[in-house]
């Protein structure tokens, strides 16, 4: 049978091409429209997103090893969800999408960090002021804006897959790596 | 004439190289689903393709049950590129 296709002369009609491209693209979009995610996603990653933040402003407010501890486990949490979003898509859709991971779980995307930033900054200012109400405000509005900018991600992937099925460059993830350890630095050295 | 790929021009092959251009990494059975042939069909083209350097194939576990990963490399890409911007070559010329 392969050497019947390998042998096969190639498209000379211009309907060949077109319905062999036309098909191509018709199983890529099968594809990229039957892929699901896993269940309450969305809110679930808002929750852990508030939760992270939550802790990381008292933890650098804090400045003590309490503080330092509440912050770590925020970010155990977290870590843990996206750890276990990672794997059941996988085993839901029998594929990996990089760019899944680093836009909806690392937040590359836009949106997710301008909010992320924004939400934390007024978080961590706010548990310095000792203003609990508005530390819980502001992680609640920064997961779910974080969310929103996951959901945009989605929706982006599944109209055009081939554009954003990759994940971050190697630069952005280096330089999350180094904001992770100059953030975890700031918290040891304060408590 | 644009020079067409002959790796890539069987219909199987072109679709199975598109759908991996929309993901990272495909399992095999999630590939067979998609392109609806049978094991060993899909299994000579992704050799075919393997040989060329077109896609890799590494075996892990999912679900607790061993499986086959194939991922499309930058060679692979490139040439499913330059395979469809030839087959709008054709259709131009032709219109």
């Amino acid at each position: 049978m392969l050497s019947n296709m390998e042998s096969m002369p190639l498209p000379q009609r211009p309907d060949d091409p077109l319905s062999a491209l036309a098909a191509a693209d018709r199983a890529r979009d099968r594809l990229a429209t039957s892929l699901r995610l896993p269940s309450g996603l969305f809110p679930v990653l808002a929750v852990a997103i508030a939760s992270q933040m939550g802790a990381a402003a008292y933890g650098v407010a804090a400045q003590t090893t309490t503080g330092l501890a509440v912050a770590l486990a925020g970010a155990a949490a977290f870590l843990g969800v996206a750890a276990l979003v990672v794997v059941r898509f996988r085993r839901i859709n029998g594929v990996r999408v990089d760019g899944l991971a680093s836009t909806i779980i690392l937040g590359t995307g836009t949106l997710s960090t301008l909010v992320y930033l924004g939400a934390f900054v007024a978080a961590t200012w706010a548990a310095f002021e000792s203003r609990w109400w508005l530390v819980v405000t502001a992680a609640a509005v920064g997961g779910a804006g974080y969310s929103l900018g996951a959901w945009r991600w989605w929706r982006a992937y599944r109209r055009d897959p081939v554009e954003r099925a990759g994940g971050a460059s190697p630069r952005v993830l280096a330089l999350l790596a180094v904001a992770a350890l100059v953030g975890f630095a700031v918290l040891v050295v304060g408590s | 004439m644009p020079e067409l790929d002959q790796l890539i021009h069987a219909p199987a092959r072109l679709q199975a190289m598109t759908i991996l251009s929309a993901v990272s990494e495909a399992e095999f059975a999630t590939l067979r689903t998609a392109l609806e042939v049978s094991d060993s069909v899909l299994s000579k083209h992704i050799s075919a393709l393997a040989d060329a350097g077109y896609v890799r194939v590494r075996k892990g576990v999912l679900a607790g049950r061993r499986t086959t990963w194939i991922t499309l490399t930058s060679t692979g890409r490139k040439a499913l590129r330059d395979h469809v911007a030839a087959l709008r070559r054709l259709i131009d010329l032709v219109d």
